[in-house]
């Protein structure tokens, strides 16, 4: 153990954990005003962001260095992870910051929340070890499963809560027993290393063979559970419906990134010597993912409803930079930031619109937003054209590069497959566009009150929209930094 | 691996065959063949004596499990010392601040347990607590 | 003692729970259920630690992680159930419908 540089592997986490002490205790003691809390959280957030800055700049395109008796990797991935895990959290607590102040001195647990989902998320792309995975998975489920509930009066919110709790933990233990299968097989839950899993799987001889399969199977079902990969995603709808309005968004762009960030690197770095085994198998995921995903949304009436199948069908995209293995890498990133972006400012857009506490989000509240508050409504549109694939936003460049890396695996069915539901998911993305333009609010129908933006919000919605416009007409720079974010 | 492990156990699982298949066909057998008139005396627990007013099972005020919870979080923490006794040799110093660490954060997370009111019986302490933060706008608190 | 042993107690007690999950309405027995797979999850690891002859121990020290994690599991979802029951006086998994399930 080299001291400093140990300590350093981790200082992300280790930073978030102390502001949320901090946070805590000075909550606890002196009961300050809101700004206090921003101020404990920003500092977390920044620390953590400059952390992993300071990581990737050492660390990218270089192999990995694992930590801590093989428990902590250290590389490109990791550090990419945080840099967009810790700004994500950030731009969610401002989204989610009317929420949060509105919740008295409960808004200190909230922000507490928040960064520790944060924390858990940047573990599970750091972890070396399936210990690691786990604890750090778990920090970050238990985390979102309380903050799906934060509204705790509301009881939609509380039913969104409970189902994520329970199916969340049942896929937890799924993937546990995945992990303890793979163990029985391999004698190891280190990724790296002499003796470690990647080492023992390239080797010639296997025993338990079966063993290793179905570990790596419930493996895969697990961690498909948290990113709502068909037929995996039972959950998503319910949850975003139910969860209050403000929450959402960093829910569903917290989800997808850490459980993609987990996945990615258990399949091509852990598991790459048994690609056969799991690449047929992601795409059969991938290709119910976008199917399932679109054609569900099609049939739905409440925007957070659509966006969450939508949310589905993104899995499904991601999925399939997966099957090119360690190719895709760098374009499942891509196509995973811009989303995470995207889907962070539709909800915020929701927020605005059906309020921070609501949970449902019916398409008669979005009639004549065009008119009612065209800023809203043009940064909607926006992301459901980005989400839809329109050239020249950052989701058009995502779907080519993610196309292209499946067909350079060989998965020419599976893009095809994707292309055409990208095509029918132009039906319900539009349909919103044309509810918020064309419609205009039934007489008498009860809206909610005109849409509130709080400046949090705003500046939210101004980053997604830079960032959707900028790497949807300039995606190549961001492409080529990422192909150094991969799990070596 | 060697499969022929398991077939010492051919007699139990055969007898476990068994046993589930009798069960199974006795008890199908005997719905096919048994009369069957519902009554609603029939179908109550007792069929004669006086109708029961209400559950056996009394429930407890939710505050014990509020405290519950409490106690099987902090209890089952303490596994993790159990981990750093048995090698503490090995550990020395090192071991022991790391200990100091996670048990700081331990009584870190009492303190706020404590002085968020988690752990008052009388509510009114809590919701005094609670009414502190109202100047911030939650006026829908739902305390207990 | 073999492997297998392990291995099939292990799949009985994660079947047991996986059928809990899928048939019990109280969510308290369903997490019960999921405490019980997490049970198969430790017998299968403590048998594999000991069997493979870990001297790192991952098996034992794994099992101690998810026994730890499973308690903090447990008190969230209680709460979280608690709530739901002061709120409608029920936690049946069937009847919360207020969503499309």
């Amino acid at each position: 153990m080299n001291g400093s540089l140990t300590f350093l592997s981790v200082a992300p986490e280790i930073a978030l954990a102390a502001a949320v002490v901090l946070l805590l205790l000075v909550e606890v003691t002196f009961k300050p005003r809101a700004w206090a809390w921003a101020v404990v959280a920003g500092a977390g957030l920044a620390a953590g962001t400059a952390l992993s800055a300071w990581q990737w700049v050492a660390h990218r395109g270089a192999d990995t260095g694992t930590f801590w008796n093989g428990m902590i990797a250290v590389d490109g991935f990791a550090a990419l992870a945080g840099l967009l895990v810790f700004p994500l959290a950030g731009l969610g607590l401002m989204s989610a910051w009317r929420l949060a102040a509105s919740q008295g001195r409960r808004g200190a647990e909230f922000i507490a929340l928040v960064l520790l989902a944060a924390a858990g998320a940047h573990l599970m792309a750091a972890a070396a070890d399936f210990i690691m995975l786990f604890i750090g998975l778990e920090v970050f489920s238990l985390s979102l499963y309380v903050l799906a509930g934060f509204t705790r009066e509301r009881v939609d919110a509380d039913e969104a809560s409970l189902k994520y709790f329970l199916l969340g933990a049942f896929a937890s233990a799924v993937f546990l027993y995945g992990v303890a299968l793979v163990f029985a097989a391999t004698g190891s839950t280190t990724f790296y290393g002499d003796g470690g899993i990647a080492d023992y799987l390239a080797g010639t001889v296997i025993f338990r063979p079966g063993v290793l399969l179905a570990g790596l199977a419930l493996l895969l079902v697990g961690l498909a559970f948290k990113v709502s990969a068909a037929p995996f995603h039972v959950w998503a709808p319910d949850v975003y419906q139910g969860a209050p309005g403000g929450v959402t968004g960093f829910l569903a762009a917290a989800a997808k990134v850490a459980g993609f960030a987990a996945l990615a690197r258990v399949l091509t770095a852990v598991l790459g010597a048994r690609a056969d085994d799991w690449v047929p198998a992601v795409a059969v995921l991938a290709a119910a993912s976008v199917v399932v995903g679109t054609l569900l949304a099609i049939v739905q009436d409440d925007v957070k409803r659509l966006l969450a199948y939508s949310s589905v069908a993104h899995a499904g995209f991601i999925l399939t930079a997966l099957v090119a293995g360690r190719g895709g890498v760098g374009d499942m990133w891509f196509y995973l930031a811009t989303y995470a972006v995207q889907v962070l400012g539709a909800f915020t857009v929701a927020a605005a619109v059906s309020g921070d506490r609501a949970g449902r989000s019916p398409l008669a509240h979005w009639a004549g937003l065009g008119r009612r508050a065209p800023w809203l409504a043009a940064a909607m549109t926006l992301m459901l054209l980005a989400m839809a694939g329109i050239p020249l936003t950052a989701g058009f460049a995502g779907k080519v590069a993610v196309f292209r890396a499946a067909i350079d695996a060989g998965y020419l069915w599976l893009v095809i497959v994707a292309v055409l539901a990208t095509v029918a998911g132009l039906f319900f993305y539009l349909r919103v566009i044309v509810a918020m333009y064309l419609a205009s609010p039934e007489e008498g129908a009860s809206l909610p009150a005109s849409p509130a933006v709080g400046w949090g919000a705003r500046f939210v919605l101004a980053v997604a929209a830079a960032a959707t416009l900028v790497f949807g007409i300039a995606p190549w720079p961001l492409l080529e930094v990422l192909r150094d974010a991969l799990p070596l | 691996m060697p499969q022929t492990d398991l077939s010492a156990y051919l007699p139990i699982a055969l007898m476990f065959v068994l046993v589930v298949g009798f069960s199974v066909v006795s008890l199908f057998l005997a719905r096919l063949v048994a009369p069957r008139h519902p009554t609603p005396e029939k179908v109550e627990p007792y069929e004669c004596g006086i109708v029961p007013l209400q559950e056996p099972v009394q429930r407890f005020p939710v505050k014990f499990y509020l405290v519950a919870m409490l106690y099987v979080i902090f209890d089952i923490e303490i596994v993790f010392l159990f981990a750093w006794a048995a090698s503490f040799d090995d550990l020395g110093w090192y071991g022991l601040a790391a200990v100091g660490l996670f048990t700081f954060l331990l009584i870190e997370t009492l303190v706020y347990v404590w002085r968020r009111g988690a752990l008052d019986w009388n509510l009114p302490r809590r919701r005094r607590y609670q009414r502190a933060g109202a100047a911030a706008g939650d006026a829908e608190r739902t305390a207990a | 003692m073999t492997v297998n042993q392990f291995l099939i107690l292990g799949a009985l007690l994660f079947s047991l729970g996986v059928y809990g999950v899928l048939v019990r309405r109280n969510a308290v027995a369903v997490l019960l259920s999921i405490e019980l797979m997490l049970a198969a999850v430790n017998i299968n690891l403590v048998a594999f630690g000991s069997l493979l002859g870990d001297t790192l121990h991952t098996g034992h020290i794994f099992a101690l992680f998810v026994i730890t994690v499973a308690a903090a599991e447990v008190g969230i979802g209680l709460a979280i159930v608690i709530l739901i029951f002061r709120n409608r006086s029920s936690a049946n998994v069937d009847e919360l419908d207020l969503m499309k399930w």
